[in-house]
């Protein structure tokens, strides 16, 4: 039995093994980049041979018809000015790109490009990217380009710089006007960190305190009746004042001031920042007692909910998000515009969202990735950006950037306020790495849901109990 | 049992029974009516709070290139239909969309309690939007031929392997068939990895092949099901049958498939909409072959894209409902017929 | 045909050997197609059982015998999510048989006018693509604008049940999710009635028997091969049952845990957390169970269930 055995057992781990980052089988345990990228690269610098490179899409975006049809055009253009790389287009629904990437990295089939992927996308997969540093120095890349913050965001957790920077996402407060005109209220300031004139004429701070007062004045029942009012009726809501951000509840908090869950020397113990406690009970009350964001209940609903953020249906007053929002925005009216999140403790901060394409440590043809790679945050980056929404991390390229994105829209945005939005990221970014970062994930979205879904729970007791939940995860690491 | 043969005169029972079979129906059915429904809103219909069941768009009166929304406001006792032009919390501003010119009506109050003038205004044309997206017509292609392929290699396969079990004893039969049975419960998404791996070496990744070739060698369900329906069926004919001298074949050909007719009809069924609403298999082996793909990964791929569009998605739905409910159309008429085993004489 | 045991010491008569030599035959595609694309796959797995393997891959790959079952054993989640399963079991499974069956025997009534629409009406939604079914019924099922709910406070409930976030209501949703479902068992029973002659129907009503006595005497002792059948693809059902509660509340297993279904919580190490090996360990518990109730569910089936046509 034990002779059937083994050769089976080696059979189904070198399967693995060969797909899975490369190197592993070696008796270093950390996997380092020059020896790590697998012994055939070197034969594949053969002259005259083609090489193969597949380019896999749709872990975070991309899956659109218009944008297949955009990638695929960028892949053959590369193809016809680089003879000697294959590139290949692979999509993948999103839906179902997670588990067929971890299939074909599992099966030893997996992809060399993947892309465009944001910070959160790729965590899921941590630990099998390709640190681009040695390919960056050779081809003498120039880094310099780009913002400082951006190009650090991808050199964190110590595997080096897996990403350049390619598309930006800064967060703004986008605002219905007409919602604060039929209030009588004064529309958000749009210079960050400004100050807000309260309808008795007093100047206040714009922070998240003016922004709770304000948000429930612009809550209003369908009697006419707004949050601050008595005889509100909180189960016939037909306005919103306030909408957080609330795909991830590392967000909500990063909204109010940039943070980390991963602490202590090791990175390995719970810290649960002050202010993102303090920005998960603000929103905690909103929803239950104070009434200005919709409950979860509601947010699921699709009658009331069509589309993922309930301020496209201009059902809402103030909604936090980030620019790529801007596809569903027009829905709301034409009365949206910019203005600056609110403050916290005298500071403001506007969590940040950066896609780039990546390369897989498991990748037979390294250089040739990375000249592909190359060639998509290069060449091809003006098609790919334009039909992806996003903005150029090159500063010089982001006014372009702007004015066709103006032409979408009939009334005048205040793009300023994007663009300066990018000084007020959270670094480091609310997606870097924490261990066990999947089990993580996991664990955070089960507790944002259940406090959308549950009124009356006491959130200081449920965040002790995420701290102490998460710890036991990060412990039996 | 064939109903129609046997239709009992029309009476109050009829009537109860009917009766109380639609209200079941209706009850059933209600989440596909809403689900029609909304396939025929546009967004901003469905975004609309207190909007009608019905695909209603609310009234609007355009001036000076601006849309107003048009309420029904009681003026003096009279109830108008005036476009709101400056909603205040206190007061607001209309004017008639009969008389624009003659300056705004201000009424005391708050606009949000007054009813809104609705029309009717179903998207018909978000069936064709969503053909177009989606690109039916090739998905439709290829889902038709996997499943019609797939449904012929199991009906093929699985009628040989049930026969097999139940016709015969040879040693280990319940052996063999515990392992059977037991193959069902082994989840689908552990022995993936492996399976995958197998085909990348076979090199039928990208191809039809990994959905298609493992319908010929049957499986469990459809087997269990035919090996439970051959067993009911009494011994007396095939015993005449090999009297006759006819061959396993032959008995299986003309004794036992003529009196399994409901149980392979509904094999037939199960496996053509397995097949048709499959997503995982086609989407991992057909990932780099987006004209190979069936409508199921199609749908997906266009539901992500377009959540912010449910109209698109129920739309997308329910076409994708169509053929394997016309499918069945015609052969329930099977069903309705059924077989009446006349008995053998002893 | 050496390579099984011998069920009986006895040799086979000339007879006897060719009827099993056929029946070797007849199964010979499932035995194939389980030699090829089957056993290689399990083998491989429960070669996984026995490693380290991830996908990431940081430590290097090695053999840690029974480690994996040591964690399986002490895995409060695990445990948990099987009595999760169960539960919904208990509840799940009662409603799959009662309420196909008797829909089936409703649409087979001689005294139903139009019951071949019926029955396609009744089939139509088992064919919306399962996923949309999901959305469709969690719409449904939405405590504020949820059409059930709506239905509720008109009949004059003025809290009408969150359903799907409230631990005492999520089974009945999970359950009334799956109601469309019903349109497979609803084929499966009509066959099965179509299957019995009429005579024993006749006879039965010379003898003064009523609807109830039928059906306890004629319908039901003669559909157990048909009740067998869906009673063993429920329990499959039940302990497969992971993509319901992934969609409608993103794998979550909220609220409180109430839907970490044992399967769900095996998908979850696989693919979420890519834990390859301790979910391939997961699996194969639950396959060694599920092959015990299949056991179970055959040896005690020969007490209940009546073939017409089996000579064994």
């Amino acid at each position: 039995m034990i002779q059937v055995f083994r050769p089976l057992v080696a059979l189904a781990v070198v399967a693995l093994v060969a797909g899975s980052c490369g190197g592993t089988a070696s008796p270093s345990p950390s996997p380092n980049p020059s020896g790590g990228a697998s012994p055939s690269s070197a034969a594949s610098a053969t002259p005259g041979e083609v090489v193969e490179v597949r380019w896999f899409c749709c872990l975070g975006g991309g899956d659109a018809t218009e944008q297949v049809e955009v990638e695929k055009a960028v892949a053959d253009a590369f193809n016809a000015s680089h003879p000697n790389i294959h590139l290949t287009f692979e999509a993948v629904a999103y839906a179902g790109a997670r588990d067929a990437l971890s299939t074909q990295i599992a099966s030893g089939n997996g992809p060399d490009i993947v892309g465009p992927v944001g910070i959160g996308g790729a965590e899921a997969f941590h630990g099998q990217w390709l640190d681009l540093q040695p390919y960056i120095d050779k081809t003498g890349y120039d880094m310099k380009q780009f913002p400082e913050s951006t190009v650090a965001l991808y050199n964190v957790g110590g595997e080096g710089q897996v990403g350049i920077p390619f598309a930006v996402y800064p967060s703004a407060l986008f605002y219905k006007a007409d919602l604060f005109k039929e209030a009588g209220l004064k529309e958000p300031p749009h210079a960050w960190g400004g100050k807000y004139t309260m309808p008795d004429g007093t100047l206040v701070d714009w922070d998240y305190a003016t922004a709770r007062e304000i948000g429930m004045r612009l809550t209003v029942d369908k009697n006419g009746k707004d949050a601050t009012q008595e005889g509100f009726d909180p189960t016939n809501i037909v306005q919103w004042g306030f909408e957080p951000q609330r795909d991830d509840v590392r967000q909500v908090g990063a909204y109010w001031k940039a943070g980390q869950l991963a602490g202590g020397a090791d990175g390995k113990t719970v810290q649960i920042p002050e202010a993102w406690a303090a920005a998960w009970k603000w929103f905690y009350a909103g929803m239950w007692t104070d009434h200005f964001a919709m409950t979860g209940p509601t947010f699921q609903s699709t009658d009331f909910n069509p589309s993922d953020y309930p301020f496209f249906t201009g059902n809402v007053a103030m909604s936090q998000n980030y620019l790529w929002s801007t596809y569903g925005v027009g829905d709301s009216g034409n009365d949206w515009n910019l203005a600056a999140t609110p403050s916290y403790q005298g500071q403001t901060t506007a969590a940040f969202n950066a896609d780039t394409f990546r390369i897989l440590k498991g990748t037979k043809h390294p250089e040739a990735a990375f000249e592909v790679l190359t060639y998509l945050l290069g060449d091809g980056s003006a098609e790919l950006l334009k039909t992806y929404g996003g903005m150029p991390a090159r500063p010089d390229k982001q006014d372009a950037f702007f004015e066709a994105l103006g032409a979408d829209f009939p009334q005048k945005v205040d793009w300023q306020v994007a663009k300066e939005g990018v000084n007020y990221a959270d670094v480091p970014n609310f997606e870097s790495y924490m261990p066990a970062y999947n089990e993580s994930l996991d664990l955070l979205i089960t507790f944002g849901t259940k406090w959308q879904a549950t009124k009356g729970l006491d959130l200081d007791a449920e965040i002790a109990d995420l701290k102490v939940q998460l710890q036991a995860i990060w412990d039996k690491q | 049992m064939t109903p129609t043969d046997r239709r009992a005169p029309l009476s109050l029972r009829s009537f109860a029974v009917t009766f109380a079979v639609v209200v079941i129906l209706a009850l059933f059915l209600s989440p596909l009516v809403r689900s029609a429904l909304t396939s025929l809103k546009t967004p901003a219909q469905l975004g609309e709070i207190g909007a009608p069941l019905l695909p209603s768009t609310p009234r609007a009166f355009s001036w000076q290139g601006e849309e107003y929304e048009v309420y029904l406001v009681p003026i003096d006792g009279v109830e108008r239909e005036l476009a709101l032009v400056e909603p205040g919390r206190t007061k607001s501003e209309f004017i008639d969309p009969a008389n624009p010119e003659a300056g705004p009506i201000v009424w005391q109050g708050s606009w949000r309690t007054l009813p809104r003038a609705w029309e009717l205004a179903p998207a018909w044309s978000n069936y064709a939007d969503v053909w177009d997206l989606i690109d039916f017509p090739r998905l439709l292609f290829n889902t038709i031929v996997i499943a019609i392929i797939g449904t012929i290699g199991t009906i093929l396969s699985c009628t040989l392997v049930a026969y097999g079990f139940a016709r015969f004893r040879f040693p280990g039969r319940s052996l063999l068939f515990t392992l059977l049975i037991a193959t069902i419960f082994l989840p689908e998404a552990v022995t993936l990895i492996p399976t995958y791996t197998i085909y990348v070496k076979l090199g039928w990744v990208g191809t039809w092949l990994p959905l298609l070739v493992p319908t010929f060698f049957a499986n469990a369900f459809d087997v269990f099901l035919l090996r439970q329906y051959f067993l009911t069926i009494p011994r007396d004919l095939d015993e005449a049958a090999a009297i006759d001298g006819a061959g396993p074949i032959r008995t299986l050909r003309s004794v036992l498939l003529p009196q399994a007719w409901p149980a392979l009809i509904a094999v037939s069924i199960f496996h053509f909409v397995y097949s048709w609403n499959d997503f995982f298999g086609p989407l991992i082996y057909l990932s780099t072959k987006p004209e190979l793909q069936t409508v199921a990964v199609g749908l997906a791929r266009f539901n992500t894209i377009h959540y912010r569009n449910p109209a698109y998605i129920q739309a997308g739905t329910i076409m994708t409902l169509v053929i394997p409910v016309l499918l069945f159309l015609v052969f329930q008429r099977f069903f309705v017929r059924g077989i009446v085993i006349t008995g053998v004489e002893k | 045909m050496t390579a099984f045991p011998r069920l009986r010491r006895q040799r086979l008569s000339p007879l006897a050997r060719r009827e099993a030599l056929r029946g070797y035959l007849f199964i010979a595609p499932w035995l194939i197609g389980f030699g090829l694309f089957v056993v290689g796959p399990m083998i491989a797995t429960l070669a996984f059982t026995f490693t380290n393997v991830n996908l990431a891959q940081e430590e290097p790959l090695r053999f840690v015998g029974l480690e994996n079952y040591g964690r399986l054993l002490g895995d409060t989640q695990a445990w948990a999510a099987l009595g999760v399963t169960i539960k919904f079991g208990l509840l799940a499974i009662p409603v799959g048989l009662i309420v196909p069956l008797s829909l089936a025997l409703l649409l087979n009534s001689r005294h139903l006018r139009g019951s071949g629409l019926f029955r396609i009406l009744f089939f139509m939604p088992y064919v919306v693509p399962f996923v949309a079914g999901i959305f469709i019924w969690g719409q449904m099922l939405n405590s504020e604008s949820g059409w059930i709910n709506e239905l509720l406070r008109v009949v004059g409930i003025s809290e009408p049940p969150n359903w799907l976030n409230d631990p005492l209501w999520v089974y009945p949703s999970l359950v009334i999710l799956g109601i469309w479902g019903i349109g497979s068992g609803i084929i499966v029973n009509l066959a099965g009635l179509g299957g019995i002659p009429t005579e024993y129907y006749d006879a039965a009503r010379v003898d003064g028997a009523g609807f109830w006595a039928q059906l306890h005497h004629v319908t039901l002792p003669l559909l157990t091969p048909v009740i067998f059948y869906s009673l063993v693809l429920s329990i499959v059902g039940v302990l497969q049952y992971f993509l319901v509660p992934l969609v409608l509340n993103n794998g979550t297993g909220e609220p409180g845990g109430s839907t970490l279904f044992y399967n769900l919580y095996l998908y979850k190490q696989f693919f979420t957390f890519q834990n390859m090996s301790y979910g391939a360990t997961l699996a194969w518990a639950l396959f060694a169970l599920s092959l015990l109730l299949t056991v179970l569910l055959f040896r005690t089936s020969r007490r209940w269930v009546y073939y017409a046509g089996d000579r064994s």
